[in-house]
């Protein structure tokens, strides 16, 4: 028994000794990720959108005609595009004219043509192949509905004009959009790869459509998205050769035949594999060599740890903002937070910089708008957005004269509020709604107290401090303000903040004025609807802060669809009066934005990331030091 | 016997209906629309009634506006589907994986096998630690050797797993680097052969076997050597011994066949074991496994997954229990189990 017990211990010490020693390869990037691979390779909208496998799918496949820069700004490809030219039509709709360039190959060599670009829009109104995904291109190409619903044979506004050359016609409701490159941004798939021998795309000049065996195209979709191999056809700087289902991991190497990004870049590092990290023990994981890449580190505490690693020699780092933030979401149709005052009396009650500060570790700071400060437009207009926007600065004097301007003035019996009780204010029937805590006196007049019911979720360390911090401070007991703890499910919070009666009657009830959640920005910066007044839309998911102000409705439609898409100008001038009037309602109170640290090898050199430039846009230009 | 099996059969089916309709209709009372939690990423790039239209369409193609035993019913096989089929899970379809958007039995195979491989392994190192340790310390109760395991097992018995994982892993990975620190492949290997990958994968999961062992120990040591020590104190083993019969014998033959039935239970509950997951030892050395899925499952609403995996389980334990009653009957053959 001994014997056996030494020699399995001397085998493993041995097998250990050559592990090491391959983990320790210098040029390869062991990508350590706590979001595990799903093994969905299929580009985003078609099925699942992990965040591993999109990171995966972005670097095996580019050539987008339209890309995203360094900032988050659509600019065309001109690797891809030689040119793209749009006209607006008579009947409103607008026809975008691409042709790329010749040459441009997969990563098997073969040739990249025009209908590589189309067909994947074709598929997207497809009647019976969209089922199941999350598809939506035929409700964005002229005759894309038509197309989808059985009613036309063929794409009428998707044109194949040459080997090189396709046109896209857009739907008139979409246009004009200030993003509306994003309409082209479109990326090459290989037809053979993905929907086998057979299928055929065709335009006989009506429109382009797609011709093939239904069952054998639905059966090589499937078996295309989750296959990886050195035989998977796609058009990036790296190419999937392996995946391992079991260990969860997967093996990209550098496509030679890749003619580099929209600045011409091609990857030096020759591969990348991704593996799995736990955010329990990421920092041993890393320091044994389990991986030597983490990205986008969050919490100030691991940030902390990452930088404990870089004093240890072997790592170093690059630090960007997030875009986005967390926040307290206010409901502005009921309660307490439906005034304007209670909004912004909260703010001041809460010392921002302290809870950020506190809550990332340092590593974090606050905004006081709906952006995140890696956009662009945020860094085209910092300096106004500092002079103009306010900061709601700590100041629980200032808080309690806006209640007492406002009319918080009572105590619960209609006499003049006193200290240590709880502000009440005069309210009309309309104003008071259904909100549980009103008190109804002898002569009829409602008064509303300043109680605000809070929703925050199990297992949040924001709430746990926003509770210390705010809703049991003695700055909000002192101003005659009570907040309750509410704590819940996240599933349930969202019902709540649904209001979605299909799932209990109870939750189509305005119960929460303030809800704990978070916002992330994406590079095309598009809140239109978000403040809609229509009911209807309302009733369907916009506008969840139920904040009906025209004014802020209006800016952010005319933002994005009321501007050009080459009139920069304008955009940013519509740009900072949404902001400034959506800092001056705070229909929601931002709390921290963090600070992300990405920790990588030292023998890295040139790795820049940002909130909008990811690994798989930095890792191009990163280079292995000599 | 065959006619017990059948009758047991019979139950056991009777059993599997009801808990997957219990299962089912726990499930759907939690609070959660999949449809919208399915569009909620597309909602900025959609204009409302895009928006409203898609939502339509994926509710109805999920049946979610169906009534409970109607989506059960489908779900179970046992009413057809939008298409007119009979495709449930009394015909083998598991169903479909909402969070990895693949069909049930495709999303388990992967963790399914890596479960089995792991726990085969300590499985087996803890039996064959635990029964001749159990038997040994109970030969020798009352020595120093028996109380120097009776406080180590203690120990594997009284700490939580995580807590085992944690020092194992700080030991053995950090600080000696004897072992890998997780998954179960060295990261961006390419092998010459299947058994470069067998080696590998051995390797990589030797310190959670070691773990799950270590931390199965105290349980089933003390029992071998708690009905050791009963057997040993029969009328039997004293008549055996002064028949003269050599000690090996009246421990082997005489004292642990007459401990085995009640050990029996556990052996074979552990060897049923063997398909099921450890949620803690899995998620913390990063194994795709049972367990991890399970938990994947629970945190994203899944419930098709996480409802097959239960199902798959229930079958599991209904058709154990029935195999330790008939092994009752081949271990001790004073017990008859077809009545």
């Amino acid at each position: 028994m001994k014997k056996l017990l030494a020699l399995l211990l001397a085998a493993m010490m041995l097998m250990s000794a050559a592990a090491f020693a391959e983990n320790a390869e210098k040029g390869t990037i062991i990508y350590g990720s706590t979001t595990e691979l799903g093994g969905d390779f299929a580009p985003g909208p078609w099925w699942t959108n992990g965040s591993t496998d999109k990171m995966v799918r972005d670097l095996t496949n580019d050539y987008g005609v339209a890309v995203t820069n360094q900032g988050g700004e659509y600019v065309l490809n001109p690797t891809i595009a030689e040119s793209v030219e749009s006209v607006l039509n008579n009947d409103g709709t607008k026809t975008f004219t691409v042709k790329i360039n010749e040459g441009l190959v997969y990563n098997n060599g073969e040739e990249i043509k025009a209908a590589d670009f189309v067909w994947p829009m074709v598929l997207s109104c497809h009647p019976q192949l969209t089922e199941g995904t999350k598809l939506s291109g035929f409700l964005t190409y002229e005759g894309g509905e038509e197309y989808h619903d059985g009613k036309a044979e063929f794409v009428s506004g998707l044109h194949l004009i040459d080997d090189y050359t396709y046109s896209v016609t857009i739907r008139k409701d979409k246009i004009p959009f200030y993003y509306e490159l994003s309409y082209v941004a479109d990326k090459p798939f290989s037809m053979k790869y993905w929907l086998g021998e057979t299928a055929e795309l065709h335009d006989d000049g009506e429109g382009a459509y797609l011709k093939l065996d239904l069952e054998k195209a639905k059966a090589r979709l499937e078996e295309a998205r989750f296959y990886a191999g050195p035989d998977r056809v796609s058009a990036g700087p790296y190419s999937l050769v392996e995946f391992d289902k079991a260990a969860l991991q997967a093996t990209l190497v550098k496509n030679e035949n890749y003619a580099g990004n929209f600045e011409g870049q091609k990857p030096e590092i020759e591969k990348i594999v991704v593996v799995k990290a736990e955010t329990a023990t990421w920092a041993d994981q890393i320091k044994t060599g389990a991986f030597n890449f983490y990205d986008t580190i969050v919490d100030g505490d691991q940030v902390n740890a990452a930088l404990d690693l870089v004093s240890a020699g072997g790592f170093d780092y690059v630090q960007f903002d997030r875009a986005g933030y967390g926040m307290l979401n206010f409901q502005c149709d009921f309660g307490p937070t439906q005034f304007e005052s209670v909004r912004h009396a909260v703010a001041k009650l809460l010392d921002r910089n302290e809870f950020a500060n506190t809550f990332c570790m340092g590593w974090g700071g606050v905004v006081n708008g709906p952006y995140g400060t890696g956009l662009w437009q945020y860094q085209e207009v910092e300096e106004w957005l500092d002079e103009n926007l306010d900061a709601y600065a700590y100041d629980p004097e200032a808080a309690e004269q806006l209640l007492i301007e406002d009319g918080w003035i009572y105590n619960a019996d209609g006499s003049d509020w006193t200290e240590g009780n709880i502000r009440h204010k005069k309210v009309t029937p309309e104003e008071a709604g259904t909100y549980v805590h009103n008190v109804t006196l002898a002569d009829g007049t409602i008064l509303m107290p300043l109680i605000i019911e809070w929703s925050s979720s199990d297992g949040n360390t924001v709430s746990e401090l926003l509770n210390v911090m705010l809703a049991q401070g003695e700055q909000t007991k002192a101003v005659g303000m009570q907040i309750n703890q509410n704590v819940m499910t996240f599933t349930e919070l969202l019902n709540y903040y649904y209001r979605d009666a299909s799932q209990g009657d109870k939750y189509a009830v305005p119960t929460y004025g303030m809800f704990n959640l978070a916002v992330g920005f994406v590079p095309a910066y598009d809140q239109s609807y978000q403040w809609t007044t229509d009911p209807e839309l309302v009733a369907q998911g916009y506008n969840l802060p139920r904040l009906y102000d025209d004014v802020l409705d209006w800016l952010s439609m005319k933002m994005v669809y009321g501007v050009d898409s080459d009139d920069t100008v304008t955009y940013l001038t519509f740009w900072k009066q949404y902001i400034s009037r959506w800092n001056e309602l705070l229909p929601e109170l931002p709390l921290y934005s963090n600070v992300y640290v990405t920790l990588y090898p030292d023998w890295l050199e040139g790795y820049e990331q940002d909130s909008f430039w990811n690994f798989e846009q930095a890792i191009l230009y990163a280079t292995v030091a000599e | 016997m065959g006619k017990y099996i059948a009758k047991r059969i019979g139950y056991m089916a009777l059993v599997f209906l009801i808990v997957s309709f219990l299962m089912y209709s726990l499930y759907n009372l939690i609070p959660s629309d999949p449809a919208r939690a399915e569009l909620e990423p597309m909602k900025r790039d959609l204009k409302p009634a895009e928006y409203e239209q898609m939502y339509k369409n994926l509710r109805e193609e999920m049946g979610l506006d169906d009534p409970l035993i109607i989506r059960y019913g489908r779900w179970m096989g046992l009413v057809p589907d939008k298409h007119g089929n009979f495709d449930g899970l009394l015909e083998g379809n598991f169903g479909d994986s909402q969070f990895f958007k693949q069909k049930v039995i495709d999303v388990i195979q992967a963790p399914m096998s890596n479960t089995i491989f792991i726990n085969i392994f300590a499985t087996i190192m803890a039996l064959g630690i635990t029964i001749p340790l159990g038997i040994y310390c109970a030969v020798h109760k009352g020595r120093k050797i028996d109380n120097s395991v009776q406080i180590v097992t203690m120990l594997g018995y009284s700490l939580p797993i995580y807590i085992i994982a944690l020092i194992f892993m700080f030991f053995f990975c950090v600080f000696w680097r004897v072992f890998p620190i997780s998954g179960t492949k060295t990261a961006g290997a390419i092998y010459a052969n299947g058994m470069e990958a067998f080696t590998d994968k051995l390797y990589h999961i030797a310190l959670p076997v070691i773990v799950m062992t270590f931390a199965s120990l105290g349980g089933m040591t003390r029992y071998v050597r708690s009905a050791m020590i009963d057997a040993l104190s029969m009328d039997y083993i004293r008549t055996a011994r002064a028949k003269g019969l050599k000690e090996k014998v009246v421990i082997y033959s005489h004292a642990w066949r007459n401990a085995l039935l009640p050990i029996v239970t556990s052996i074979i509950g552990w060897f049923i074991g063997i398909f099921s997951g450890s949620v803690i030892v899995e998620n913390t050395f990063s194994l795709n496994g049972m367990g991890k899925l399970y938990w994947t499952g629970l945190n994203n609403l899944d419930f098709e997954l996480v409802l097959a995996i239960q199902m798959f389980y229930t079958v599991i334990a209904l058709a154990g229990s029935l195999i330790m009653d008939i092994s009752y009957g081949l271990v001790d053959p004073r017990v008859r189990v077809d009545k």
